[in-house]
Order: C-alpha cells, then structure tokens, then sequence
C-alpha cells in the first residue's frame, strides 16, 4: 500500500519499499521493544504523578485484581487471534454465561432443596457446556462452513446477546448459593485474593498450552502459515474448532468468576468486553493476522487497558472523555506496534 | 486432505455453487412477503410498506458505503457514530441558526447538512489515514474511533436528544411523501445509483475493485492506493452520515445514539449477505441494495410477529451465518487459504 510515482517493474518497487520500511524497524523497533513490556508501569507512575492515590498499595491491589478478569478473557480471545481468527461473541457469551450459570444454581437450589456446594457445582457445569457449545457453534461455522471468523461471531455474538437476555427477560438473576461466591471471588488462599489465584492458573495452563502441547502450537501456525497446515497433513478444520472450544472454555472461567464477584447472573455483564479483549491483545502485541502473541502478550494488554481506566476514574476524568481517550489510545498503541514491526 | 474434503461435501457445494447467495436473496425476500401477506394482514398495510422503505433507505445508504471499504479490503465499525455525530452536528448547527442567529431556514438546513456532513467526512478522513498510512488494521482504527466520536458526540449533548429543527426539515423532508413515496426512499435510490455508476463506469470504481482484488498488481501497476483507500473511507462515512441526516429528519431531533451498534452490525450484515467478500475486491451496490431491502422485511415481518427484539437478533444470527456460509461453499476451496 506504498506510494509508488510512475510505473516501476515490480522487483524495484518491491525493494525500494521493503527497504525504507527496514529503517523504520531499526529505531521504532528498538523503541518498541524497549517501550511495550515497560508501559503498564509508566502508566501507573505517570498516573501517579498527577494523582497520588493511583499508587497507594490499595489500589494497587484494586488494580492487580481488575486486571486479572479482563486477563483471563484476553487470554481466550488470544488463542483465537493466534490462528487468524477473532471472537466477536465473546462479551454477550460472558452474559450469556453468567445468566444461564446462575439461572441453574437457582434452579437447583430450589427444587431439589440441594445443598449450596452440589448447586455451585451444577451451576459451574452449566456454565462450562454453554461456553463449549458457544465454542462449538464457532468451531463448526469457521471451520467447517468456512465462514470469516467476523462475520461468524458477528452471528454467535447476536446469537448469545438473545439467549442471554431473553433467558431471564433481562432481569439478574439473584439467589446464588454463598459456596459459589466464597470459592469464585471472596475466598483468600495464602492471602491471594481468590480471582488472582485464577487468573495465575490459567496463566500457566495458557503457557503450557501455547507453548509446550503439539495442539497450542499448531494455532501459531494456523494463523501465520494456514497453507502450510494444509500442506502437512494437518486436520486444519478439527485444530480450528479446538481453538474456538478452547477459547470459548476460558471465556466460560472467566464468566463464572465475574458472575461470583456480581454475585448475581448478570444479562449486562459481557457489555463491551469482546472489543476490549481485542484491544489489549493488541495493545500487548498481538497480531490480528495471527501468528504472533501469547502469554506476555495478554498479561501486558490486559494491565495496560487496566491502568488506563483506573487511572483516569482515580483522576476524575468523566465517561464520555474516557471514551474518547480510550479510543485514541488504541489506535495510537497499535500503530506504533504496526510501525515497530513494519512488515511487507 | 483437501482432496479427502471436497470429496465428503460436494452435493452441498455444488448447491451452493449454483444458488449462490445472491440468487437466495430475491427467492427469500418473496417467500416471506408471500408468506407474512396470507397470514399478517398489517403486513401489507400501507403504513407497514412505508415502515419498511424507510428502513430498508436508512440501511441501503450506510451498507453502500461499509461495502466500499469492505471492497478495498477494509471494515467500518464507526458508521453508527458517524452517523450520530451527523445526526448531533445538524441538528446543533440547525437549531443554533435558526434560533439563534436568525436566519433563513432553508439556509439554516443547507448550513446544518453541510456541516455535519463535513463532520462525518472528518471522521472518515481519519479513519482512511490510520489504516493507509500508518496500516493499522481497519478494524482496531474504526474501533478506537466509534469509541472516540461517540465520546465526542456525547461530550456535545450529554446524551440529551437535540431539538429546534426547522419544521420544513422534519415535515417537508423527513417524514414527507414524494410522489406517494416517503422522501428517504428517493435519497436511497439515488445513493445505490451513484455508487453502482462509481463502480461500473468510472476509473475511481476499477481501482477500488483492483486494490482490493490484487492489492500487489494494484501497487504495481501505479494506482495510488493510500488516496485511494482514504477516498473509500471518506465516502464510507459520508453516506453513514447521509443515513444519519435522513433519520435525524424522520425523528425530529438530533440523536447521540441512532440505534446503538444495531445500525453498525446490520450495515456489516446487509454488505455480507449482499455477496460483499470480507476478503476485498467484491462487492456490488445494487445486491447490497437487495439485501439491505430483505434484512428490514425479514426484522418488520419479525416484529409483526410479536417476535419480541432478543430473539429476532438470534433469527438474525443465524440468517447471516447460513447466507455467508452457502456464499463461501460456493467458491468451494478458493475459501482455504
């Protein structure tokens, strides 16, 4: 997409742009390397620096536990993003989740006159088979009925934002068993707030899978070299749907802590989370034509959007401004990302 | 393996290859206006005919432009906010003329259309310069400014509906009969017409198709794409504001929130459905016409059924996956990639 002045045969054209784009990589680059892991923190001490209270060790933690929600369901959109995909269905999932979770433990609780920790369970499972089938619906319809990843859960992402609203008529869903919220958010284990202990497990189960399993690894290929896979004999379409069910697992996690923190099921929870997701993995180096990201990525992105947000709350700054800032912020982030590592 | 795959489906894929979605669409669209007219007499009422060619103008407008940009290989996420930013800048710049200063209103709505109007062009403009010169990916820059005009636009109004539009504006224009038919349906046909004459008979519509279609040919053979690829942008916001400025005058006031994302998604859906490929250097006017005709049919004949809004978003769902997926059966392994 260079500008080119006449016409030039296409090795020249081809290597007068590759080579000024070199030299960008060379002082960008460096910039960006140096910069990308470094931004939570200047972030924060930038923020504190105009506003004291954004480093008092409360809201540190505040911050630490803030992220580790949005963390766990950056993670899911990753593993998506790696194999050239996206998930758009991913914020009303989280609704969806979290209402049909809750619906169940009430349901449970009720009728059965079960005890709170067989409800919680119940619930649990409730809420990990509509993550699957949400998964599975994407799986099949990208893999299979080879439709864009967008358009696909442009669909499941209606798709869930209907059920999720219309299986409790939009209200919250009240009535969860204590169990649930004590083990999902309340509880403390060697004084770690419980949604860290989550987010560090998954952390690690993400690392491993992305990193050490034959499954994780093929998602990096997917995305960078699709025909690759093809050519190797790989089951392309099966590792496809695994990503999707993978994903859409993790986003089922991270909906049932969010449902224990609201304590309740709730329609509106998912709100806007599928294009933050998108956002931090981006920010964090994630690239949208796959290939490229992981663990480092999602915990960089995820504290990144964080602190951003805490911060201007802390500094008093109004919505409407957050938004805005938040947008420029974004699109600032990636162009410096897409600069940094100019490819042709 | 690939060979092992189109042996397992070719009945499906030859179907698919043959009906094509383009020629599902007019096919269903008939079915259900057969359909809804036995059993819904309101169906075919006039005021439920009017209903649906206002819509039907509202989304043809916008999905025109969002298919431009999808042709160069592109996605528009900030229409919606483009066009509430239409919508608020009109209305504002209207009402202040006429109220404030005075003046005219004829001139006052020339002075509101061509501001606002100017505004959305901005928005498009930034939109075009992000992703071609600074190649962020369409999608993460027309995120980041939905998220921007909206904030913006609310910064203007507080989320508070503006009024004081001239009444020659919402009588005479927006909720007017031409000719028996409302208003909005001839600015719709005149929009779907230019971009159809852009697309077939100019130079500016085969470079479109070329960059899309073949963006290293494109660069090569000397067509400057980054003008081009703002140009799109830039027409891609214009009409989502002139979608805006045609329901601004159907409700007579200017609004921050035209219907939320609604209007953005059923944009995308009304390009897709249309044929319009995700992957650029497809896509025609007349069939995003079509198709954005069939999507307000199929959500009135919905509502007419007490189909109550959270569910006819599942019916939506489900429509646009299976349109897309016979559309991509159909050109068979072109789609492995």
């Amino acid at each position: 997409m260079g500008e080119v002045d006449g016409i030039r045969s296409p090795a020249v054209v081809l290597a007068a742009s590759r080579g000024r784009r070199e030299n960008l990589v060379g002082v960008a680059g460096l910039f960006y390397r140096v910069l990308l892991p470094a931004s939570p923190i200047i972030l924060v001490l930038g923020f504190g620096f105009f506003v004291p209270t954004v480093l008092s060790l409360e809201n540190i933690i505040n911050i630490i536990q803030q992220t580790a929600f949005l963390f766990v369901l950056t993670g899911a959109q990753t593993i998506v993003l790696l194999t050239r995909g996206l998930d758009l269905s991913l914020g009303p999932s989280v609704s969806m989740i979290s209402v049909g979770s809750a619906l169940t433990m009430t349901v449970v609780l009720g009728t059965n006159g079960a005890s709170g920790a067989v409800a919680a369970l119940a619930g649990t499972a409730a809420g990990l088979l509509l993550g699957f089938l949400v998964g599975l619906f994407n799986g099949v319809v990208v893999a299979w009925l080879r439709v864009n990843p967008f358009v696909a859960t442009l669909a499941s992402m209606n798709i869930c934002l209907g059920i999720g609203t219309s299986l409790s008529d939009g209200h919250p869903v009240f009535g969860i068993p204590e169990e649930f919220n004590v083990v999902g958010y309340r509880m403390h284990v060697l004084g770690i707030p419980m949604s860290i202990v989550y987010a560090i497990a998954v952390g690690v189960a993400l690392h491993i899978l992305l990193q050490y399993t034959v499954v994780g690894r093929s998602f990096y290929v997917l995305g960078s070299n699709p025909r690759a896979a093809i050519v190797a004999g790989w089951p392309r379409r099966r590792l496809l749907a695994v990503a999707y069910i993978l994903s859409a697992l993790l986003t089922a996690v991270g909906a049932l802590i969010l449902t224990a923190r609201a304590a309740s099921g709730a329609p509106n929870l998912g709100g806007g989370l599928s294009l933050q997701t998108i956002a931090a993995a981006v920010i964090g180096g994630v690239s949208l034509t796959g290939g490229r990201g992981g663990l480092s990525s999602a915990i960089i992105g995820s504290f990144f959007i964080t602190i951003l947000s805490n911060g201007m709350n802390l500094a008093e700054i109004d919505g409407y401004t957050q938004m805005l800032v938040m947008g420029a912020i974004v699109i600032f982030a990636v162009a410096l990302d897409r600069i940094g590592r100019m490819e042709v | 393996m690939i060979t092992a795959t189109m042996h397992r489906q070719p009945i499906l894929e030859r179907l698919s290859a043959r009906l094509g979605v383009v020629g599902l669409i007019p096919f269903l669209l008939v079915l259900i206006v057969i359909g809804m007219s036995l059993f819904e007499p309101r169906f075919y009422g006039l005021s439920n005919v009017f209903n649906i060619l206002r819509n039907t103008s509202f989304l043809a407008i916008m999905a025109c432009g969002q298919m431009l940009v999808m042709i160069v290989g592109g996605m528009d996420l900030s229409v919606g906010a483009a066009a509430a930013l239409t919508s608020v800048v009109a209305a504002k710049v209207m009402a202040g003329a006429t109220e404030g200063l005075g003046v005219d209103p004829g001139l006052a709505v020339a002075l509101g259309v061509g501001i606002s109007l100017a505004s959305a062009g901005a928005v498009g403009l930034l939109n075009g310069l992000c992703s071609a010169l600074l190649r962020v990916p369409s999608l993460i820059v027309t995120l980041g400014t939905l998220s921007i005009v909206s904030g913006v636009t609310l910064i203007m109004t507080s989320g508070i509906p503006v009024y004081g539009l001239p009444q020659g504006f919402i009588t005479g224009f927006g909720r007017a009969l031409w000719w028996g038919l409302p208003a909005p349906v001839y600015v719709a046909v005149a929009m779907v017409a230019a971009v159809w004459l852009v697309q077939r008979k100019t130079v500016l519509g085969t470079h479109i198709y070329a960059i899309g279609g073949n963006p290293l040919a494109a660069l090569v053979s000397g067509i400057p794409a980054t003008f081009y690829i703002v140009l799109t942008f830039v027409l891609c916001a214009l009409l989502a504001g002139v979608t805006g400025l045609l329901i601004t005058a159907q409700m007579g006031s200017g609004q921050t929130n035209l219907g939320g994302d609604r209007l953005m998604l059923l944009s995308i859906a009304a390009a897709v459905i249309g044929g319009t490929s995700l992957r650029g250097g497809i896509g025609r006017a007349e069939i995003v016409g079509l198709s954005a005709l069939f999507l307000s049919t199929l959500t009135n004949a919905l509502n007419l059924l007490r189909i109550d809004s959270k569910k006819e978003l599942v019916v939506l769902g489900l429509v646009v996956v299976v349109a897309v997926a016979i559309d991509s059966l159909g050109r068979g392994k072109a789609a492995v990639e």
